[in-house]
């Protein structure tokens, strides 16, 4: 058991779906999703339509609701960007490095993810509004593929040159 | 002669990513209607395997998994379970693999497969637990009196999990798994490198 504890991708897999799973398990609980998921998802959708209502869209934000006169989008748990920035945690806090390079790849591939979402969102209002039949396409094919290949990718740099730095600095 | 400094593979390998996404999402629309196929396929045949009377037909159609059951009424709305988000991972598992050096190599090939056996394993428990989440708390009295609380709860809870965090995880889980020698080489470190408890402690 010890040894097979000690093969580096055997500890990488297992601590990865420890973190993921109690970590999906604390946000699906009903206090914490009332209390910080909304109100984060809330907060998602409010800087999306400032950011539409910066580009001339006529917007009005209501709790997790985005509308204008010609396209509403709601956004929902999956699609705010706290699963992807939970794996992505997981993924850094799994891999075998100092705490230090830990702490930068969250905070650093946290932001990014963020921002990447909100790009996300208001590029999916203006595909609802322009081509409306590919919407769904868009959303679950392109995007949510994108979504995490953009998050491996931040990973992937992280590992590399984030660990590296981190490292270098001690 | 100097020798030539090539880019590290690290580089190539992020440069390759936005390529092989738009390879696999072609293939992933070529394969897509016999994805949905075999998903249902398998979790039909996982779901009869161990249920009495063997009662739950999954219907492949138009992107659905249509859940029909030999003892719903004839005039009962059947549901369904969309199968392009159960199955639309398999675009993260090609690009991150295709992405890699020699992907169409006898080695990587196999490892592809074993991959992708694993994905649509995952996939098929997906849409096992969609069915059974539907099952637990759907259809009405039946719900009430053949499934607990607990029942319910952990239905909801392997639903969501497989559906959210499993979704967007397991591809990259499986590919780093499955090419951890390769992966950790390109990542500058060593692929015995168990370091992860001791660097801290350093």
């Amino acid at each position: 058991m010890r040894t097979f504890w000690r093969r580096p991708e055997t500890r990488f897999l297992i601590l990865f779906l420890v973190l993921l799973t109690t970590g999906f398990a604390v946000i699906a609980l009903q206090p914490i999703n009332d209390r910080v998921v909304v109100p984060f998802t809330a907060a998602v959708a409010r800087t999306s339509g400032a950011i539409l209502g910066l580009l001339g869209e006529d917007i009005t934000v209501t709790g997790c609701d985005l509308r204008s006169p010609r396209f509403a989008v709601t956004i929902y748990n999956g699609c705010n960007g706290l699963i992807s920035s939970l794996v992505f945690a997981a993924a850094v806090v799994a891999y075998p490095t100092t705490w230090r390079a830990k702490a930068l790849g969250v905070l650093v591939g946290l932001v990014a993810i963020q921002l990447l979402n909100l790009v996300r969102i208001v590029s999916l209002y203006f595909i609802g509004v322009f081509l409306p039949d590919h919407f769904n396409e868009a959303h679950i094919v392109i995007w949510q593929s994108v979504v995490v290949i953009a998050a491996v990718a931040i990973w992937i740099a992280w590992a590399h040159f984030g660990v590296r730095m981190a490292e270098d600095r001690r | 002669m100097k020798p030539t400094v090539g880019p590290p593979a690290v580089a190539v390998y992020l440069r390759r990513l936005p390529v092989t996404v738009i390879v696999a999402i072609i293939l992933w629309y070529i394969l897509r209607p016999a994805l949905d196929v075999a998903v249902s396929g398998a979790a039909q045949f996982l779901i009869r395997s161990y249920e009495h009377p063997k009662v739950t037909r999954l219907v492949a159609e138009s992107h659905l998994a249509k859940v029909q059951r030999t003892d719903f009424r004839s005039d009962s709305v059947v549901p369904t379970v969309a199968l392009t988000q159960i199955h639309v991972n398999t675009i993260v598992l090609l690009a991150l693999f295709l992405a890699l050096n020699r992907p169409l190599s006898r080695p990587q090939l196999e490892r592809l497969f074993m991959a992708w056996s694993l994905l649509f394993l995952s996939q098929a428990l997906n849409l096992i637990f969609h069915v059974k989440y539907l099952y637990a708390t759907g259809l009405g009295a039946w719900s009430l009196s053949e499934y607990t609380d607990v029942g319910r709860n952990v239905f909801g809870f392997l639903r969501y999990f497989t559906d959210l965090p499993g979704r967007f995880s397991f591809p990259f889980l499986i590919w780093f798994g499955f090419n951890w020698q390769q992966v950790t080489a390109m990542l500058g470190k060593d692929a015995d490198d168990s370091t992860g408890i001791a660097d801290t402690k350093r």
